[in-house]
């Protein structure tokens, strides 16, 4: 259970995270500029995949239907502390997200027994 | 001020288009519930936890328990048939006119025999048997156990505020506006996407805005479905129009509730039927169900309709994966021993209604997902709960910038009023409920009705910090109630350690995680709170036009208040 946890939750805080840096206000409070054309589609779609990943553990984790609000849930879990951390540590915001992607995409690796 | 410059200045919510109309609806339905809502939803976030915070409150129950924690488990029930027809006895003897009996043979935890079944005066009668005997065994309450209501308490006030049929119905119309504020707030918001992650810190009013929006916008499907779920919990007395169309005037919601929790009762039909062995059905039922048998209900005893239904228990396991909360169900007419109805686990046996019916009240009290999801409903009832805070200092922060003159000659002391109740509502509940928990270890043990005062204290306190509120000068108030509550909070351990002796490395020791997640908790809710009376303490008071430049064009338009007021 701790495994689905965790995973569910770097997942959603990862894509998140992602999903903030594409925006240039919040590009801008990390590298000080906004962001390229390229650099913020490939933002978004790393976000909205991260996202879309999360509901793996959860529905393998619990089921198909306590999964699916599980995930909501932890949609809403992820993006708290992305509003929270932008102010005050931007730099990171960017360190702990890529490491809870890279975290939570090894551990996705559990699932596919 | 002349009558030209009011027509410039002065914008009635028609006149500023739907995001204005909106804005306005906003303001005013959030603050006057903004208060009731905060309390429904703290208590409502603390009633996540009432079992962990019902067994700290219990506090020698948690200590016996701890001491057979390493108890070999208890053997298994094996004498089930026996058990059964202990209670047939009983029951035949001592309520032999009651047409309905419940038998609980395997009772959790502890594996006792139980007896339940209508009294003729209405409500539920039980009796706990001996397996063995099958004597009535006698509760009496021991000189040193701790009447309490325990954790319920949060559970009983935030839907019905201890006032019953009408408390719960406060609580309704209250959550009706939530919905209403709500949807105006999403409508308000217009930069909903552009400020989705936005915080500024330490910059005023707009900084309590962007709170306000980023813990609603970002937790909104949660806000949603709770209030959502909260109504339809109680549907059948909120709407009962369709309850009375079908089934008229005379008592209609009983007849409902027949007919929706049970379809197939027989009546009566007065011949004589012996009662035959219940085990041969039980074992049957749990064939059919594939769950132990909870409990036996046999309905019309003795007569030729007789028909009993059986009942299973959820598994932990099971409820992890199930949204709905029913558990199997099987039975069967006693006179041909035919099975008339089966149900299995998280079925419904009134179709896709009375499935949705049944999930939507277990997604409101997260009966399903186990401990991980309650945290998760821990978190987003918090976030709630600071989205209706934030709200209500947002409004008076607001007016502090930019007196808004909504109230004419009295505005200011409105506002005045406003400001106590903020204090009062959000420090003081706060206050309020870890003195509950005070009240629970302070409170002598074998006092008389002893769990009523523990309720008692609550209330008190609660109309004590309003008081208070109203006697001190906002900004005193704020921070005199904020350290009070920081420093209960954060002495709940000492105290516990004072009154039972108990103390936190003791229970990390044994494994009491309940008891220590209370403490632990409360030590977290006090850190916050003395964090903000420090925050209340060193804030500098800045004039308040020269602020107002200095925010450049407010964010706010999207939460303008529309009747700008006589500046």
């Amino acid at each position: 259970m701790i495994n689905t946890i965790l995973c569910a939750l770097g997942l959603s805080y990862a894509g998140m995270a992602s999903l903030s840096l594409a925006m240039d206000r919040h590009h801008g409070q990390v590298w000080g500029r906004d962001a390229a054309p390229n650099v913020r589609r490939a933002l978004q779609l790393a976000g909205a995949l991260l996202l879309a990943l999360a509901i793996w553990p959860c529905v393998a984790g619990w089921s198909a239907t306590v999964g699916v609000v599980a995930w909501l849930g932890f949609i809403g879990a992820g993006a708290l502390p992305v509003a929270l951390l932008l102010p005050y540590a931007p730099r990171l915001l960017l360190r702990s997200s890529l490491l809870a992607a890279v975290a939570a995409l090894a551990g996705l690796v559990t699932f596919l027994r | 001020m002349n009558a030209v410059k009011v027509d410039k200045v002065l914008k009635t919510p028609q006149q500023g288009g739907l995001r204005q109309a909106m804005a306005w609806l906003h303001t005013w339905s959030g603050l006057w519930i903004s208060w009731l809502l905060f309390a429904i939803f703290l208590t409502g976030t603390l009633a996540v936890f009432d079992d962990p915070i019902g067994h700290w409150m219990t506090p020698e129950h948690a200590l016996e328990e701890a001491a057979h924690a390493n108890d070999p488990p208890l053997p298994k029930v094996t004498d089930r048939a026996h058990r059964l027809e202990l209670a047939l006895d009983f029951m035949a003897k001592e309520h032999p006119k009651a047409d309905m009996w419940e038998i609980w043979p395997v009772q959790r935890p502890g594996h006792g025999l139980s007896a339940y079944w209508f009294q003729p005066s209405g409500g539920y009668g039980s009796a706990d048997l001996d397996p063995l005997t099958g004597a009535v065994i006698e509760h009496a309450r021991e000189a040193t156990e701790r009447e309490t209501i325990g954790g319920h308490h949060f559970v009983d006030f935030h839907y019905e505020l201890h006032a019953g049929r009408i408390g719960v119905w406060i609580v309704a119309i209250t959550t009706m506006i939530m919905l209403v504020a709500l949807v105006s707030g999403v409508i308000t918001h217009k930069r909903i996407f552009k400020d989705f992650f936005t915080f500024r810190p330490a910059k005023g009013q707009r900084s309590w805005l962007d709170a306000h929006n980023a813990v609603a916008v970002l937790t909104l499907p949660f806000q949603f479905m709770i209030a959502y779920t909260g109504l339809a919990f109680f549907s059948d007395d909120y709407v009962p129009a369709p309850v009375v169309a079908q089934y008229g005037m005379d008592n209609p919601k009983k007849a409902f509730l027949a007919d929706w929790n049970d379809a197939g009762k027989p009546e009566r039909i007065g011949q004589p039927l012996a009662i035959p062995a219940l085990e041969s059905f039980a074992l049957r039922a749990e064939q059919a169900i594939g769950q132990e048998i909870r409990a036996v209900v046999l309905d019309n005893p003795n007569d030729a309709s007789m028909r009993v239904c059986m009942y299973g228990w959820n598994e932990d396991t099971e409820l992890l994966m199930r949204l709905s909360a029913n558990t199997g169900r099987a039975c069967y007419a006693l006179a041909t021993g035919e099975q008339v109805a089966v149900r299995l686990p998280g079925k419904s046996d009134t179709g896709g209604a009375g499935l949705t019916r049944s999930v939507m009240s277990n997604l409101h009290m997260v009966g399903f997902g186990g401990t991980p999801m309650r945290w998760l409903y821990f978190f987003c009832g918090l976030a709630g709960t600071a989205m209706m805070g934030t709200g209500a200092i947002l409004f008076l922060v607001k007016r502090r910038q930019k007196a808004g003159g909504e109230f004419g000659a009295y505005t200011q002391r409105v506002y005045r009023v406003i400001a106590c109740l903020n204090v009062a509502a959000i420090a003081g509940l706060s206050i309020a409920c870890v003195g509950f928990l005070w009240a629970n270890r302070l409170i002598p043990v074998g006092l008389e009705h002893r769990a009523g005062w523990e309720v008692r204290a609550f209330f008190g306190v609660w109309f004590l910090m309003l008081v208070h509120a109203c006697l001190r000068a906002e900004k005193r108030a704020w921070i005199e109630q904020l350290c009070l509550l920081a420093a209960l909070c954060l002495l709940l351990p000492v105290l516990n350690v004072l009154s039972t002796g108990d103390n936190l490395v003791a229970q990390v020791v044994r494994g009491d995680w309940e008891s220590a997640g209370v403490e632990l908790g409360s030590m977290a809710f006090g850190l916050l709170a003395g964090w903000g009376a420090w925050k209340v303490h060193t804030r500098k008071e800045k004039p308040a036009r020269k602020a107002a430049a200095k925010e450049g064009p407010a964010p706010s338009a999207s939460l303008q208040v529309t009747t700008e007021g006589q500046s």
